[in-house]
């Protein structure tokens, strides 16, 4: 019988929300503006504060935390060491981050300016996304992230990173996933007729391949060091 | 507002000089004001296929150096008004344009009221071809139906995305396929790559398809453009090119063998 519960490591990618300004109606403003350009996106979205000013408003953090779920945003913890922003924390419920810390954290989730800096993105980084074909001479490298390719890409063309990959579309050049060492990486392609393919190292070249998966859609994989293939259908 | 418009291929003797000199004098001869610039320094043979080598007095480098005006250089066709050349020079080495220099005539030749500025590439994907593709808008890319020049194609069309001066401002250049030099003999043999196949690898709008045609070679041998050739189909199939290249909705031809019937060679019907 399992056990009730377990611990297990945390794997999860939170999104961080930086703030720069210590107005508290000047932050949600900013906030209000960024959420709505993309209301579905932001919707459930969990999130980490952390201040980047000093904060002299014992219920600046409760606010926020009230406001942030007022735009249905999931605020669970902030990243701070100082002792009053600890204090509010707990206070609001939140888990306190050590900002040395660098568990999973997705690249920074800016509110729009002033509040926060200048060249704020407000979107977290996801898998990268690339539009239309990937030509021969080209190499697309997505490091620490997924890879998706709407498009074909063609022979002589290189496509690589360290998580999964997807390409929708013909797959004709050579193909790298998992290449940080990450040998659960998969690789989905809409139509399969690569030079090469790579998990974690692991490869086969286009003549080692079954010429049976030629033209398939494919699901590729590693089972014990050696690569698999599936026919989606 | 004028449209500058390269023809590139990356691979060499695929036809982007006699295309743009097809596309040129088609676009002038419906009335736009066209200038074509020959950028093929050191091996020019624009003003061949067009037959004006010997009214060359100045040339695009001579321009670019700052040693004639473009009003000197240019030279005006005499079979097609509003059809200006810039030829290429035969002296120099390539590294005598500059992108700056360039940039001037380029913006002059705007400037002069042109509607068409179409620059004839050299072959290759280095320095002469990128500076044939960096101020243009739109590009004409021409292939042959065959895996070495559908590559080369796909290598320029990746450096047209990164390294024009669009692709720098964040802006896409409009691309074009021309297919040229297609035999559909050998293309049922198998012989030759099909235009499907073609255009779903270099997922390009196909602008249209040229035969492989002797009047090409005579044409350019007679120095006259072969879309003034009337009658032949390598002068149709040009036509076409220009019309849809100006907007025009045309059925594709030339794809299929013309089968000559042994009734009619034999009735000689
Ligand atoms: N449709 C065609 N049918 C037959 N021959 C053709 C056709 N198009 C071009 N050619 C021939 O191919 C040769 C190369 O053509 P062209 O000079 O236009 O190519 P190019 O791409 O400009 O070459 P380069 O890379 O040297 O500048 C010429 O001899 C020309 O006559
Ligand atoms: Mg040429």
């Amino acid at each position: 019988m399992p056990q009730p519960v377990s611990l297990k490591g945390s794997v999860l990618s939170l999104s961080i929300l930086k703030v720069a300004s210590a107005d508290i109606d000047q932050v949600t403003q900013a906030l209000a503006d960024t959420t709505s350009k993309a209301p579905a996106f932001f919707k459930g979205l969990p999130i980490v504060i952390e201040l980047d000013v000093t904060i002299e408003d014992p219920m600046f953090l409760a606010l926020l935390v009230e406001f942030l779920h007022q735009q249905e945003l999931v605020p669970i913890g902030v990243r701070t060491q100082e002792k009053g922003v600890i204090e509010q924390a707990n206070y609001a419920g939140l888990a306190v981050f050590d900002p040395k810390d660098k568990p999973h954290v997705d690249k920074a989730l800016d509110s729009a300016a002033p509040v926060v800096d200048a060249e704020a993105k407000s979107l977290p980084q996801t898998a990268m996304m690339v539009r239309g074909a990937v030509r021969s001479g080209q190499q697309i490298v997505a490091k620490d992230r997924d890879l998706v390719i709407k498009g074909s890409v063609n022979p002589g063309a290189e496509i690589i990173a360290d998580g999964h990959v997807h390409v929708y579309g013909a797959m004709r050049g050579k193909l790298f996933a998992g290449s940080n060492g990450n040998v659960n990486a998969r690789i989905f392609v809409q139509k399969f007729d690569a030079e090469l393919v790579c998990i974690a190292g692991f490869f086969l070249l286009a003549d080692d391949i079954a010429p049976a998966y030629r033209g398939q859609a494919v699901e590729i994989y590693l089972v014990d060091e050696n690569v698999r293939f599936e026919i989606l259908s | 507002m004028a449209r500058v418009i390269v023809v590139t291929s990356g691979k060499g003797g695929v036809g982007k000089t006699t295309t743009s000199a097809s596309v040129s004098a088609g676009l002038a001869a419906r009335g736009h004001k066209v200038a074509v610039i020959d950028f093929d320094v050191g091996l020019r043979n624009l003003d061949l296929i067009m037959g004006c080598e010997r009214r060359v007095v100045y040339d695009f480098v001579n321009v670019v150096q700052g040693e004639a005006t473009i009003k000197q250089a240019l030279i005006k066709d005499k079979k097609t008004p509003n059809l200006y050349v810039l030829a290429a020079s035969q002296t120099r080495d390539k590294d005598a344009l500059t992108q700056e220099g360039v940039e001037r005539v380029i913006d002059e030749l705007k400037a002069d009221g042109f509607d068409f500025i179409i620059c004839d590439s050299p072959a290759g994907i280095e320095k002469g071809a990128q500076l044939a593709l960096y101020f243009a808008d739109e590009a004409i890319i021409v292939t042959n139906p065959e895996v070495s020049s559908v590559r080369d194609s796909d290598r320029i069309l990746g450096i047209l995305q990164a390294k024009s001066r669009r692709a720098e401002l964040g802006e896409a250049v409009k691309e074009h396929l021309v297919l040229t030099r297609y035999n559909p003999a050998r293309v049922e043999a198998g012989e030759m790559l099909a235009m499907n196949d073609v255009v779903e690898l270099l997922s390009v709008d196909l602008l249209g398809v040229v035969p492989e045609s002797q009047d090409v070679l005579q044409a350019s041998n007679a120095g006259t453009p072969v879309i003034l050739q009337e009658g032949t189909d390598a002068s149709e199939a040009y036509k076409d090119i220009v019309a849809r290249f100006l907007g025009e909705e045309k059925p594709q031809r030339f794809l299929t063998v013309e089968h000559k019937s042994l009734f009619r060679k034999l009735f000689g019907k």
